[in-house]
């Protein structure tokens, strides 16, 4: 029996219990690829690649950052206690430990975005759409590590239903969902998500000796690291080291520009991303290996890559020529060791749905984020980055983007005529 | 010079009339559903704030103060005074464009007298009084708060444009829309606020 057999065998009734059958269609379609790519009318495609398997491209993209992201939340819980400080050592401890973080952000994530989309689309009768493969990947790559877990549920409710489902579903957003869970995370509950001591995990405060607070998830791996006779995690002897701020890059060059940085994080700490942060923004090689992979196979767009770097790179240099504060004379090559330009860059403003859509139009797009995310970045005192909002910016500027470059080659090609 | 280009970013973008103090919001829930008629009734509010945020200026300073010309404080007749300018040089909007773009005109309707009860014109020339500007500043004040209007209008009229097509739930179609489409412009525009470009010069 094969397996197609097996999942027509399974599958529920249609018109007794239409969320049953919608889940299991989203299972069966992710799983097999779907005979029926194609009506008996319109375009004919022959092709396997189907909206579900480009997204999936985009979630292999971002596996790199979820295994580094995963076992950094553990790396900079011990270094925080001034424990293992070499990358590897300690290392069952310091992926379990992201992974206790880590797991229920994602399952949290996909049961509520998950459900809300399977129950509209039960309740309008078609097929779940696919659009929360990609946000749902994306949601816990951009969180804080220890975000409290209803606040993320409330979050990604709000994004799926608001952000997305009122516009009608999959492909029909203006902004991104990622960013715009994160956006309302930021908004209501700035302590949660702006503060200094939020971006490391497993204490309950970040001032000196505050000591370790493990749960039951922890004494569970104790039990199994002891059958191994391998080192366990101890609350008594765990304890945030003298000195310790836990503050990110990007906020100790607000204060005292590239040398106040560089005296708690050196550039290659940066670049590697072994510094606290979200879970997945971190590591710059990584993202980039993502990005490759994302260009290689056609799915981002190169156009939008390119002009959002050279936006940043104008808004740094435009800085570097103001230089009123310490932070606008960081170097601008400088500028692209800290925080996440690169995520923003790789993941979210190439997004299809909510970017300007026309080819010109997205030159202008890219541009204008990577400048306005730059000035947020310097200029605001409010927000430590950049990204996230100038992408929710421009993502509503993108339409507008789109009109006229759409008015501007009807006129031309009138006056052709 | 710096100055004035501050206010000028300032009222545009970091405190944009109608997506930070959601000002205006009439005509601009109305109007917004082609780009088109946005567009022509954005730049109308740019002339109207431009021209009445100076008038009201001098009114404000030398009919209405102590130091004007009646000499006492007559400031209780401030919103009489600033709503008749507004209304005036509205029926000169009207009247050139009615002359000049009957069609839009006649896609702008009712809205294009509106624009005298529009409150981000009353509101702008309320905020000139209250943070104390300058002729000047209050030139540019009015072209940037009006900038900023003109470009809320027109994102949220091509964003009207492009969901036309989408498969909203019929209770949340048209105004329903208009409404979540305002409050995550809004949640966007907040980007820029708080910005404090004085602090840097």
């Amino acid at each position: 029996m094969g397996l197609v057999d097996f999942f027509k065998k399974i599958e529920p009734d249609k018109k007794k219990s239409p969320v049953l059958h919608t889940f299991y269609d989203a299972v069966y379609t992710f799983a097999l690829a779907p005979d029926s790519i194609t009506g008996p009318k319109g375009t004919q495609i022959k092709d396997g690649m189907d909206l579900k398997r480009l997204m999936v491209h985009v979630v292999i993209a971002m596996q790199l950052c979820y295994l580094f992201g995963t076992y950094n939340i553990g790396h900079q819980h011990f270094t925080a206690a001034g424990q293992y400080l070499g990358f590897i050592e300690g290392f069952h401890l310091k992926l379990a430990h992201g992974l206790i973080l880590m797991l229920p952000i994602f399952i949290v994530t996909h049961v509520v975005g998950l459900g809300i989309e399977i129950i509209f689309a039960a309740k309008k009768g078609h097929a779940v759409e696919e659009g929360f493969l990609v946000s749902g990947a994306l949601i816990p790559l951009i969180m804080p590590p220890d975000i409290p877990l209803w606040i993320l549920a409330v979050a990604v409710a709000f994004a799926v239903i608001l952000g997305k489902e009122a516009f009608g579903g999959t492909g029909m957003n203006i902004w991104n969902i990622a960013l715009l869970a994160r956006v309302f995370v930021f908004f209501a509950y700035p302590t949660t998500i702006a503060g200094d001591e939020v971006w490391v995990s497993g204490f309950d405060g970040l001032a000196e000796g505050t000591a370790a607070t493990y749960g039951w998830a922890h004494n569970l791996f104790n039990t199994l690291f002891g059958w191994l006779g391998l080192d366990g995690y101890n609350a008594a002897s765990t304890a945030v080291v003298d000195g310790y701020t836990g503050a990110t890059p990007l906020a100790l060059a607000y204060q005292g520009g590239w040398e106040g940085a560089t005296a708690v994080y050196t550039p290659s700490q940066m670049w590697w991303g072994t510094i606290p942060g979200s879970i997945g923004e971190s590591s710059k090689p990584l993202i980039l290996i993502g990005a490759l992979f994302l260009l290689v196979t056609k799915i981002a767009s190169w156009r939008i890559m390119l002009s959002m770097l050279i936006g940043g790179i104008v808004g740094a240099l435009t800085l570097n020529a103001w230089g009123a504060t310490p932070f606008m004379e960081v170097p601008w090559y400088y500028q692209f060791f800290m925080g996440s330009f690169f995520f923003a860059m790789a993941f979210m403003a190439t997004d299809p749905v909510t970017a300007a859509s026309t080819n010109t139009g997205k030159w202008w797009y890219g541009f204008l984020i990577g400048f306005i995310g730059m000035i947020i970045r310097v200029l605001n005192p409010a927000y430590p980055e950049g990204w996230m909002l100038a992408i929710l910016f421009m993502n509503t500027f993108a339409p507008l983007i789109d009109h006229y470059v759409l008015q501007s080659n009807i006129s031309k090609r009138l006056k052709r005529a | 010079m710096g100055e004035l280009i501050n206010i000028f970013i300032k009222s545009a973008f970091i405190e944009n009339l109608a997506l930070s103090y959601f000002l205006g919001m009439c005509s601009y829930l109305a109007v917004s559903k082609t780009v088109k008629t946005a567009f022509g009734l954005g730049l109308a509010v740019i002339f109207v704030l431009a021209i009445t945020m100076p008038i009201n200026w001098a009114i404000n300073t030398y009919l209405l103060g102590e130091g004007g010309l009646f000499g006492t404080d007559l400031t209780f007749l401030r919103l009489i005074l600033f709503i008749a300018v507004i209304a005036s040089m509205v029926q000169l909007v009207e009247m050139v464009v009615e002359k000049y773009s009957p069609s839009l005109y006649n896609s702008l309707g009712i809205f294009l007298p509106l624009i005298t009860v529009n409150c981000a014109i009353l509101g702008g020339s309320l905020f000139m009084v209250s943070k104390e500007y300058g002729f000047a500043e209050s030139v540019s004040f009015g072209l940037g708060g009006g900038f900023g209007w003109f470009l809320a209008i027109i994102a949220i009229a091509a964003i009207r444009e492009k969901i036309r097509y989408s498969d909203v739930p019929a209770p949340l179609r048209g105004l329903g829309m208009a409404f979540l489409l305002t409050g995550l412009m809004g949640l966007a525009f907040m980007s820029l606020m708080g910005i404090d470009l004085a602090a840097f010069n």
